[in-house]
């Protein structure tokens, strides 16, 4: 059972399987998950309720992930600020300057592991609890 | 509604589908929240059995919104002269528009300070004909007060009751193709689009040009609302999405001069 | 009563311009000229060319989509051959533009499927494999079931994996097992391919195991 005080993370992935395996690793390590298939699911939830933490992908329909931290970062504070992490298949230096550009915070190459995954969430948001 | 057990599939399916939409971890969890009608989860779950039904006053808290949050937004920007434009589409029977049109001269303060034009579209030219005419049943006004019920209809027997002529009269009913943009660009731009609840009976490609469209038939800085189970997440990326404390809405971006988005 | 009723021919249609009008206008009109032009030429398969220029060249989001659903919505082998290209494209909101405009074309893209699938830049390869799922069940396993077996890339793979759990059928088991195989030092995967059996068994249980 998960308290009302842990951490939430919202992954935004449009691979479901990517999301369920990001969610095994990031519920075991304590953490709340919720989840989004695009960038503009991933708006109108955060709009409702608020994560400390992001996961976004890249390639996804509808709306791609930098485009969606774009328009993050132009929202209102605080959840102009939430973290984010951005997952990519590409590992090339210009796309990881693309991704900072977009206002990432930090950028991990997929397919991401998952104690890597579970390490760098601890990072952002300190215990998950 | 009695479903027999040859209807079980369908009702499991509907009941999923509330688990899923309410994020309830369990059976028993939803139960619990249906009973206590948390979110309105009553009135949810039977949309969810009804979706073809209408009635009056369905999805009251985008009304809400409406007159609470919406034509503020649109009334701060413009003078006292322009008309406020509202769009149901489609309007089916009548009961989108009409309650639309009965919401705000019973809810908004500012009712009295603005003209108004509401209309109301349907590619079924039947249903237009029997919102013209404006009588209805019993279901339909279910969830209006009896003073409501009395000030804007006349019984014409025990079972069926018309819409009073001026209100009738103030609401215009026309034909429109959603999908067919030579259509829906003759109606012009509005401020307040109602869309809800056909979008979902549409393909993919259907649902994205009906989309484009109707972001073509808002003015800068309007608002469209989709019905409450449904999210321009899956349909286009044209609009920004806005919370309101009575809804989820969308809205096309305000503009310069020179056609540029802006805010 | 504040209600006003406007009479139709207060909101009369206006006449569609030509199309010479419109594709100058989408080559140097204002953003609203340029969407507005690019929305017109939905139904003008003739258009297709200048079409595709104009997304070479558009900045404006907005004037891009449109650009996309009209490609999208003349439908044929040319308007195909122009949207592909941006499929490799470096930005990433061109890539989902054409990703989400091929999907909206099932008549035409499942024949081009195969080649893009053997594509030699495998992100080509990867947004082709979530095309493939909108092909048959039958379809799809065969084309992905071959993917698996030798595509170098594990995010291809797992892209594949993705869409057979959803719609593969029992016959792909084995591939996605050597799929897995291949790429042990990649837990992901792993993952993957295991609940895509498990999934791929409860559609079809009585031919599973």
């Amino acid at each position: 059972m998960v308290k009302a005080s842990a951490k939430s993370i919202l992954v935004i992935d449009d691979a479901s399987l990517v999301r369920l395996y990001y969610r095994d690793a990031l519920e075991r390590a304590g953490f709340q998950v919720t989840e989004a298939m695009n960038g503009l699911e991933a708006l109108e939830k955060l709009l409702v309720e608020p994560a400390d933490l992001l996961i976004v992908d890249v390639n996804m329909p509808k709306m791609d992930g930098l485009t969606f931290l774009k328009i993050l970062r132009r929202q209102e504070l605080p959840l102009a600020a939430t973290p984010a992490l951005v997952t990519s298949t590409e590992s090339g230096p210009q796309d990881i300057d693309a991704a900072r550009k977009a206002g990432a915070n930090f950028y991990l190459v997929k397919p991401v592991a998952q104690d890597e995954l579970a390490a760098y969430a601890a990072m952002f948001c300190g215990e998950p609890r | 509604m009695v479903f027999g057990e040859s209807k079980r599939y369908y009702v499991d399916r509907r009941v999923t589908d509330r688990i899923a939409a309410t994020g309830a971890q369990s059976f028993a969890s939803y139960f619990a929240r249906l009973r206590s009608d948390l979110n309105g989860e009553i009135e949810q779950f039977i949309n969810a059995f009804t979706v073809n039904e209408t009635y009056f006053y369905r999805e009251e808290h985008q009304l809400r919104c409406l007159s609470s949050d919406l034509l503020a937004q649109r009334t701060a920007r413009v003078d006292r002269t322009r008309t406020i434009r509202i769009w149901s589409i489609p309007c089916s029977t009548g009961e989108e528009p009409y309650s639309i049109a009965i919401w705000l001269l019973e809810n908004w303060p500012q009712v009295d300070a603005y003209d108004i034009e509401i209309v109301g579209s349907d590619i079924d030219t039947q249903v237009l004909e029997a919102a013209r005419s404006g009588i209805y049943g019993r279901r339909a006004l279910m969830r209006l007060a009896p003073a409501l019920i009395q000030k804007y209809f006349e019984p014409l027997d025990e079972d069926r009751w018309r819409v009073i002529e001026d209100l009738r009269q103030s609401v215009r009913f026309s034909p429109v193709n959603v999908v067919e943009a030579s259509e829906t660009r003759a109606y012009g731009q509005f401020d307040v689009i109602f869309c809800r609840n056909v979008l979902i009976y549409f393909d993919d490609a259907s649902r994205r040009i009906a989309a484009e469209n109707l972001f073509e038939n808002l003015l800068p800085g309007g608002f469209i609302c989709l019905g409450h189970t449904e999210s321009m997440s899956r349909i286009s990326p044209l609009f920004e999405v806005c919370r309101y404390a009575d809804a989820i809405v969308y809205r096309r971006a305000r503009e310069d001069a020179d056609g540029k988005s802006v805010g | 009563m504040p209600l006003i009723r406007k009479s139709p021919s207060e909101t009369a249609p206006t006449r569609a311009p030509e199309v010479p009008t419109l594709i100058a206008a989408l080559e140097n009109g204002s953003q609203q000229e340029r969407w507005a032009a690019a929305r017109g030429l939905a139904k003008v398969p003739g258009a297709v060319a200048a079409l595709g220029k104009a997304l070479g060249r558009e900045a404006d989001e907005r004037v891009r989509l449109a650009i996309f659903t009209s490609l999208a919505t003349i439908s044929s082998a040319a308007s195909l051959d122009a949207i592909l290209p941006y499929l490799r494209s470096d930005d990433a909101s061109l890539r989902t533009g054409a990703l989400d405009a091929l999907r909206l074309m099932p008549g035409i893209v499942p024949g081009r499927l195969e080649s893009l699938l053997c594509d030699p830049d495998p992100d080509v390869r990867l947004l082709a494999c979530d095309l493939a799922r909108d092909l048959s069940s039958q379809e799809a396993s065969i084309l992905l079931s071959s993917l698996i077996e030798v595509d170098p890339s594990v995010n291809v793979c797992a892209a594949a994996v993705d869409v057979l759990a959803e719609i593969g059928a029992p016959d792909t088991l084995p591939s996605l097992v050597r799929c897995a195989a291949r790429f042990a030092d990649r837990p992901f995967l792993g993952f993957a391919v295991k609940v895509a059996s498990e999934r791929i068994g409860s559609r079809f249980p009585a031919r599973h195991g």
